[in-house]
């Protein structure tokens, strides 16, 4: 058991820290504005353009064939030089890992590239407004149509569905429940997209409405009617490493941390020395989970685990802000994350799913 | 990178674990003082961490981190962290510590009083400005109130004791670690006996594990072990390393000491050799805090693990639980008093604020 980090891995950190202190920008607008999907689209670019936006995908793909820790080094050095909120992230971090492992090398060629440069923006549309939670309740179906298939149904909660070019989801073709669902991937064009406000007032998510969208067979991802096990590979990336590695709550807690300093309660700096340590332990349990995918292990249920652990951390680290900060919360710039912050025990499957996956698939409590 | 045990690491405690699944039974929690003791000294267990020249292994800390969980998920009855884990930190002349025959007990700074005095050959108690060593023969121990039926306490009293050179520093440190790693086996052992009894007790037609009300509470006890868990690995990694730079310092010292006469003809160079010890000197300061601070976090993490995993247990277990006798509670009886050894929770959530708060934490590694 050790802590080190290889040479490699210390000149990656520091080339990454060198070229996020000249490149990153000043904050941008939401990237649930016009100008500041814009502005977030343009960033991934440049990021691109260095081929540090995908650091761990293979790099014919415009990745560089990182390993899990060297990812892990660039989420931490991104978050800790501010840099923004990745518009792409349910294609890099969502789609991007189910191409890489279920899809076609046709299909990964035409979309991951697109994708890793933030030409294409992906929204991920996986409820309905009757199937939450119970996801395999869902009804959105899929008709055979010569070449390929059309989409009916209407789905919703979409993020990023009000400016993104792409989305992805799972429609019915056959069966009930988890079976005959099969995953398709569509442009945008062509489905009725109602963005919805959110807390902010801004549209991070939308309302889709397919009525027989049509998409060619090349936009299946995996076999007709493989899409549960498919989806369910992707939500868990969600809830694990890919989706919330720790850097972004380890910038967090140092925010934190220095906020408190000027705490007059030793409560509330009690509260912050906590949480910095909370996302250290975050950040050691990745280490551990890391080096069991390495070894070609399969997390699986577990990562409900990581997804209570940081979702929770990241709630208490902004309400601590919020109680510290009082009317300035908005013009110290936590009000923002906090509304976030409030999003992340329901996103990503609600955080009673994931009690209950822990009790049944970790613990083996009967279902 | 390899943050996971090695092979070595966990066969040293899965052989633990079978000696203690043997020789410590529940049963013996009720009838044995030191159950198991002398089979885990025929295993080497209390020279594990004694150098080679003190009959010992020479391990580190880290090494038997997964054994030192298996004495806390067994509920092992006993000093066994004294023993095993301050043996390096005694004088050289204290015979037979790799052997466990002598059995030594602590009062840790900040605490009343000694757990298992009654059993100690040799005392340590730790105080402001350093550690005294008391032997049995001038001991008095006058049993007090606590909490843990196989962890009785003492108030102690005694006329000699011998001063015991060095800091003490990083043996608390090393024993509170230890402890930490006990309290997530204590933790472990109570969130498996209870998913075991959620699955097997049934009301309402249904086992009572297929409620979502039992299921999140047993949930949140698995989050807070799972997360508990490498915050204890680290501390140990950064305790070792702690420790090793001390030995690194003093081995130099003597090296200096012995190259004396051949330095008097090159000043300047030594004058460069002082700003390097200097440097390091400073550099070691800082890993000892951070190993300070990881000590602190790793014992508040896993003293709460262990704290919330009793508290589900005993609920979910509803008045069988709150039985003299069910098992149970040795494990319960654990978790609060073991909660409660060297620092309490809340000291040191104190340290950490200290640390953090108003020191400027830098990250390890």
């Amino acid at each position: 058991m050790d802590l080190d980090f290889s040479p490699a891995e210390r000149d990656f950190r520091a080339e990454v820290r060198e070229w996020l202190g000249a490149h990153a920008p000043p904050p941008l607008p939401s990237m649930d504005t016009p100008e500041g999907f814009a502005a977030h689209r343009a960033w991934e670019a440049e990021l691109a353009g260095a081929r540090l936006s995908v650091v761990s995908w293979p790099e014919e793909y415009g990745g560089r064939g990182a390993s899990l820790v060297e990812w892990l080094i660039f989420e931490e050095e991104y978050w800790a030089a501010g840099c923004p909120a990745r518009v792409t992230q349910n294609g890099i971090f969502l789609l991007g890992p189910s191409l890489l492992r279920f899809g076609t090398p046709e299909q990964r060629a035409r979309l991951l590239p697109a994708m890793a440069g933030g030409t294409d923006v992906w929204a991920q549309a996986w409820s309905e407004p009757e199937a939450g939670s119970d996801l395999a309740a869902l009804t959105s179906r899929a008709e055979p149509a010569p070449g390929g298939w059309r989409l009916y149904g209407h789905k919703t909660w979409s993020s990023r569905a009000a400016y993104a070019t792409h989305g992805f989801g799972l429609f019915r073709t056959s069966g009930a429940r988890h079976k005959g669902l099969t995953y398709f991937m569509f442009p945008m064009t062509g489905v009725a997209v109602r963005p919805i406000a959110q807390l902010d007032g801004l549209p991070g998510f939308a309302e889709l409405r397919f009525d027989g969208v049509y998409v060619p067979e090349s936009m299946v991802l995996g076999r007709e009617g493989d899409g549960w096990r498919i989806a369910m590979a992707t939500t868990s990336s969600e809830r694990g490493l890919t989706l919330r590695s720790p850097g972004r709550f380890l910038a967090t807690a140092d925010r934190l941390v220095a906020l408190a300093r000027d705490a007059a309660d030793p409560a509330l700096a009690d509260r912050a020395a906590r949480c910095w340590v909370a996302a250290e332990a975050y950040r050691l349990h990745t280490f551990g989970v890391a080096r069991r995918i390495a070894a070609g292990e399969e997390i699986g249920a577990a990562a409900s685990l990581g997804k209570l652990f940081w979702s929770e951390l990241d709630l208490r680290m902004h309400a601590l802000a919020m109680e510290l900060l009082g009317d300035r919360a908005g013009t110290a710039g936590w009000l923002d994350g906090f509304l976030f912050s409030l999003a992340g025990p329901i996103y990503a499957g609600t955080n009673e799913i994931q009690r209950n996956i822990v009790a049944e698939r970790v613990l083996g409590l009967p279902r | 990178m390899n943050f996971a045990f090695t092979g070595e690491q966990l066969a040293l405690g899965a052989t633990v674990r079978d000696v203690l699944r043997d020789h410590c039974p529940p049963a013996a929690l009720r009838t044995e003082r030191r159950p198991a003791w002398e089979q885990l000294a025929a295993l080497g267990f209390f020279g594990l961490l004694l150098p080679p020249e003190a009959d010992g292994l020479g391990l580190g800390l880290t090494d038997v981190l997964p054994a030192l969980e298996e004495t806390g998920r067994a509920c092992l009855p006993g000093p066994v962290v004294e023993t095993a884990v301050l043996a390096p930190y005694l004088p050289a002349g204290v015979p037979k510590l790799a052997t466990g025959s002598v059995c030594v007990a602590a009062l840790p700074p900040g605490q009343a009083y000694a757990a298992d005095a009654d059993l100690a050959d040799l005392l340590v108690v730790v105080r402001e400005g350093g550690a005294r060593l008391v032997p049995a023969r001038s001991l008095r121990a006058a049993a007090r109130p606590g909490v843990d039926p196989c962890r009785p306490l003492f108030e102690v009293g005694f006329d000699e004791s011998e001063d015991l050179a060095g800091p003490a520093g990083p043996a608390v440190r090393a024993a509170t670690v230890a402890t930490a790693a006990q309290l997530v086996g204590v933790a472990r052992e109570l969130l498996s006996v209870t998913v075991a009894y959620a699955r097997a007790r049934t009301q309402f037609g249904a086992p009572i594990g297929s409620f979502q009300a039992v299921k999140h509470q047993l949930a949140d006890v698995a989050v807070a072990v799972e997360f508990a868990a490498p915050l204890v690995h680290r501390a140990a990694l950064s305790s070792d390393a702690a420790s090793a730079r001390d030995a690194g310092a003093e081995r130099d010292a003597g090296a200096e000491r012995d190259a004396g006469g051949e330095r008097d003809a090159g000043a300047e160079r030594d004058a460069g050799g002082e700003r390097d010890a200097g440097a390091e000197r400073d550099a070691g300061g800082e890993r000892d805090a951070g190993a300070e601070r990881d000590a602190s976090a790793a014992k508040v993490a896993a003293g709460e693990a262990a704290a919330a995993a009793a508290r589900a247990a005993l609920q979910i277990h509803g008045a069988i639980g709150y039985t003299e006798e069910l098992d149970l509670r040795f494990w319960l009886a654990r978790a609060w008093s073991l909660a409660a050894a060297y620092g309490t929770t809340a000291a040191h959530r104190e340290r950490l604020r200290t640390a953090i708060v108003d020191g400027h934490p830098s990250r390890w590694p």
